[in-house]
């Protein structure tokens, strides 16, 4: 208590400032002079008595000086220099370190920015805390709403000060008219409560009202920030500009604020329009449509009102409009209220595991990096032993001493934490761009008090790892020894001990991190290297936006023709094909699957996938049974289709599909059947991972869809293979036929596979490099453990080949010596590449046992690598010319 | 000379007592008012007496305040806090109770 009085009292300056206490002095001085005036001294007697019966004046003015200050600032500020003084002298170390760190703790914080900003920022918004998504699950599984329910709810629920519901599906992939050449954004449609409700001011101009969402009323919208950007250099005569989009025009009434993504994590739409102009954009009233799930609900929580209590008052209200939505019989519905405060985590579900991987790596990498730090603190606590020891000798406190050398750390830390700094803003930005490369999201990455934070903390612990313990040990000295031996007693047992335990941990950290570079190398090779069900080879994808209005899509299909012919007439094509909703692309059409025994199952998920002629052959689908789909197939013929070889099992067996009929209805129907007329291989739908599923194709004639998608198969020897030749080949067709037609990109069908393997490539990528990195690391702290026992043993050594050993013997002497921490190392090590491959295992794609062998050969790696390291200092050790070894001590 | 110093600890209270005596003084007061009381016993270095003032101030047990010397010099005036006169009473028990014991044990060896 009074400790703390007394350092609140020095903190505030408390007493005298040298000159005030000179002051004082003179003062007492004088009155003391004056005393012995009075009893009779001569004037300069009394002064001199005076100064006799006061004592010291200059030490007393030290003293109290000393008594003013902190000391614990004071010697902050001296082993600050020290410590800068030292960290000059040995500008190598000092780079290596705050290098090594700054990898470390960079690579960490990056990782963990991402992570924030896909897992954990809330949503930029007032009171994020309250907002609540409304979720409709369909066994189990969260599923769109339609309009006439969200608005039913939305009037009958008392929980929430406000529902809102929005859909991006119309306008995903817009098409932007009238600004020179046609452009795709992205739109999403929103109620005219939403910006209210969410609690989002306009930056610019003005958000939405209710109002605006009202039949009749004129189309506006709103724009994000990036888009006002891109779009019109951020100038305010955006505001009041009118913009065509998907043919229908709407004015632009304001600009949403720069941090506000929308509700969903990665989605960044380009504008918001109100959901009541759905008709303007889609074929069809959706808004009056029980039958259209398209929505995604939304509500503000009413103060004091939990999760719980919100799913129990809704409840009763589903039931009362529960046919107004999609209703199946057979299937059990739910109405779920989960916290949105962080937005819809779109791309939690997708990168979140990826991410928590890519830390754990990182984690490691930065234990490793902590571990050599340490043992290169230590060599340097080492080399100054004879210095530290003059130190205690003359009466320095060990604490004193270990302070010291832990500011060092400290310094190198906080020069690393800052280079770590700037490498992780860098890192993260370009590790969103390579994931987002695909293109299917976004990802806005803000500047947040707590990314400093965090790398604060991990440049604190960092510290903590690699520079407490060599503080400490350095100051274990027998000052008698350390002065008389000089360096080479230095350290002694402890750094020998310490030392051992480092490579051991190193060792085991090494060897996790190969296995999981391993692994995740193992599963990306089977992911490529596996038959997708379509050939990548020579083909060439061109996308077209599936803009989504009446007169888009009926010309679209009038262009099915003339586009098929004139695709097949660039010259070096072999063949071309027509499809929509194919593989690989980013919407899928979806239907019922039924035959007259098997009517559509609980689970059943199936793709209908529309094709023109030579579809199989341009793809590289194989036919297994049957035939595929022919310019024979004419739109009068009876309905055909192909199945894939997943559905022909579940519906007939091992039974001969060819001649069956099925039905896309939900039970079967005889006037809707079609007829299997071929059986297709098993095709990686969605991406390289994607579990088989049931997959139909039908002909384009017979059921009318708008292109999405042109393939063409370059002929073999060919000129420009799929190359930039071909796809200036394929636009020029397309300007041909329909100049007014946005194309999208065109590119080898092999990179879309490869843009669906972003996560894996990272993974793989980053865990090599990880893992290269971790290895090198760990040779270098075997060799100087090795080296220093070697240096330590000089003197025996020099006995032992005086005495008549054979150098072979020595050196196997040191080896062994290696060997033994190598295995312990490596059986650590092989405890945790158990503990990876049980964590990864969900991720890895085709796992086998052969995976072991994998794991079994990286720990063979390192321990070559750590024997190599450690055969060095050894052989060097076995060649000593024993008289200069025994006559160094 | 040993038996003339100061024994360690007790310049403390000295002040603390002077100034509970006296009120507010300034330090050659205090120094001047212990050297009398000890009636030469002591032999008193009086500049000693300022860091044992500081470290009073930095408890709280004392206050100090500019004010003008009888021969109208600058002087700091010292005096007595509450916490301080909680701190002497307590001090003077402590030190009674050790010196009573102090002298027992002195007597029965004797």
């Amino acid at each position: 208590m009074s400790a703390l009085r007394v350092l609140l009292a020095r903190l505030r300056g408390k007493g005298r400032t040298p000159a005030e206490l000179k002051g004082e002095i003179a003062a007492h001085l004088a009155m003391l002079a004056a005393d012995h005036e009075r009893r009779g001294l001569a004037p300069s007697e009394a002064r001199a008595a005076a100064k006799r019966d006061f004592g010291p004046v200059l030490r007393l003015e030290e003293t109290y000086q000393e008594q003013r200050r902190l000391p614990f600032l004071d010697t902050l500020a001296q082993d600050v220099s020290y410590a800068l003084r030292q960290l000059r002298r040995n500008p190598g170390f000092t780079l290596a370190a705050v290098l090594t760190l700054a990898l470390g703790i960079g690579a960490n914080s990056a990782i963990y920015q991402v992570l924030d900003a896909v897992v954990y920022r809330s949503l930029p918004v007032r009171d994020a805390k309250a907002i609540v998504e409304v979720s409709l699950l369909e066994n189990g599984e969260g599923i769109h709403v339609s309009y006439p329910f969200y608005r039913d709810m939305a009037a009958q629920q008392k929980v929430f000060d406000g529902m809102i519901a929005v859909s991006d599906f119309p306008l995903r992939q817009a098409v932007l008219r009238g600004r020179g050449a046609l452009r795709s954004v992205k739109g999403s449609l929103v109620t005219g409560n939403y910006f209210a409700v969410l609690g989002v001011a306009a930056r610019q101009g003005r958000v939405f009202t209710a109002e605006d969402d009202r039949p009749g009323a004129p189309p506006v919208m709103v724009l994000s920030d990036a888009f006002w950007a891109r779009e019109f250099g951020r100038s305010q005569a955006a505001l009041g500009q009118v913009l065509e989009i998907n043919g229908a025009s709407g004015t632009v009434i304001g600009v949403a604020p720069q941090e506000f993504f929308g509700e969903t994590v990665g989605s960044l739409p380009d504008l918001w329009l109100p959901i009541g102009f759905q008709p303007l954009f889609t074929p069809g009233d959706w808004l009056n449509a029980p039958s259209h799930s398209w929505l995604t609900m939304l509500g503000r929580l009413r103060p004091g009102v939990s999760l719980r209590q919100a799913e129990l008052a809704l409840a009763p209200i589903y039931g009362g409009i529960a046919e107004l939505t999609v209703h199946k019989p057979g299937r059990d519905y739910l109405v779920q209220v989960h916290s949105a405060s962080r937005g819809i985590a779109a791309l939690g579900e997708r990168f979140g595991k990826p991410l928590w991987v890519l830390m754990g790596l990182t984690g490691l990498v930065l234990l490793i990096a902590c571990n050599n730090l340490a043992n290169l603190m230590m060599g340097r606590a080492a080399a100054r032993t004879q210095e530290i020891g003059v130190r205690l000798a003359l009466g320095a406190g060990r604490a004193r001493i270990a302070r010291q050398l832990l500011t060092e750390g400290l310094l190198i830390s906080l020069a690393g934490a800052a280079l770590a700094l700037l490498l992780a803003w860098q890192g993260a930005r370009g590790l969103v761009a390579w994931a987002s490369s695909s293109g299917d999201w976004r990802l806005s990455l803000s500047f947040d008090p707590r990314h400093v934070a965090f790398t604060a903390a991990l440049a604190m612990g960092a510290t903590c790892l690699f520079a407490l313990a060599p503080a400490w040990a350095s100051t274990r000295v027998d000052v008698h020894s350390a002065l008389q031996a000089g360096q080479r007693a230095g350290g002694g047992r402890f750094r020998n001990r310490f030392g051992r335990v480092l490579v051991v941990a190193q060792l085991c950290f090494s060897l996790t991190l190969l296995s999981a570079a391993a692994l995740l190398s193992q599963s990306l090779w089977n992911l490529r290297h596996q038959d997708f069900g379509y050939d990548t080879r020579n083909v060439m994808a061109a996308d077209i936006p599936l803009e989504m209005t009446r007169a888009v899509m009926t010309r679209r299909t009038a262009l099915r023709q003339p586009l098929y012919e004139r695709m097949n007439a660039i010259p070096g094509v072999r063949s071309a094909a027509l499809s929509a909703f194919g593989m690989l692309s980013s919407m899928v059409h979806s239907c019922n699957l039924s035959t007259a025994e098997r009517p559509t199952q609980r689970d059943d998920f199936t793709r209908m996938v529309h094709v023109s002629a030579g579809y199989f052959e341009t793809a590289g689908t194989r036919i297994l049974a049957g035939r595929g789909i022919s310019d024979a197939d004419r739109a009068a013929d009876p309905k055909i289709v192909v199945i894939g070889r997943t559905a022909a099992r579940a519906l007939f067996g091992n039974g001969n599909a060819l001649g069956r009929l099925i039905s896309t209805g939900r039970t079967f129907e005889t006037k809707d059947a079609l007829l299997v007329v071929g059986v297709a291989q098993d095709v990686r739908f969605s991406n390289p991972r994607d579990p088989y599923g049931f997959v139909l194709y039908v002909p384009m004639t017979q059921n009318p869809a708008p292109v999405t998608t042109v393939l063409v198969r370059a002929g073999l020897g060919a000129q420009g293979q799929g190359g930039p030749g071909l796809a200036g080949g394929i636009r020029a067709a397309f300007h041909e036929v329909d100049s007014t037609l946005l194309v999208g990109a065109i590119h080898p069908l092999g990179e879309s596979v490869e843009a669906h393997l972003g996560n894996e490539k990272l993974l793989a990528l980053l865990s090599l490099c990880f893992g290269v990195l971790a290895l090198a690391l760990t040779a270098v702290g075997v060799y100087s453990v090795i080296a220093y026992a070697a240096q330590r043993r000089t003197q025996e050594i020099g006995i032992r080949l005086a005495l008549g050993a054979a150098r072979r013997a020595v050196s196997w002497m040191m080896l062994r010596d290696v060997a033994a921490l190598a295995l312990a190392g490596t059986a650590l090590g092989a405890v945790g590449a158990m503990a990876v491959t049980r964590g990864l295992r969900g991720m890895l794609f085709a796992f086998q046992a052969s995976a072991y062998w994998w794991l079994v050969s990286a720990g063979a790696i390192l321990l070559v690598i750590a024997l190599a390291a450690g055969y060095i200092p050894a052989r060097r050790a076995a060649r000593l010319d024993p008289m200069s070894a025994l006559r160094q001590q | 000379m040993g038996n003339r110093e100061v024994p360690y600890g007790t310049l403390d209270l000295m002040v603390l007592k002077t100034l509970e005596g006296l009120g507010a003084q300034h330090g050659y007061g205090i120094a001047r008012r212990i050297e009398q009381m000890s009636d030469g016993a002591l032999a008193l270095n009086q500049g000693t007496i300022y860091p044992a003032l500081l470290r009073l101030e930095q408890k709280g047990w004392i206050a100090a305040e500019w004010g003008a010397s009888e021969n109208n010099r600058k002087a700091r005036f010292y005096s007595i806090t509450r916490a301080g006169r909680r701190q002497l009473a307590e001090e003077t028990e402590n030190w009674a109770r050790t010196v009573a014991m102090m002298a027992r044990l002195l007597e029965s060896e004797s």
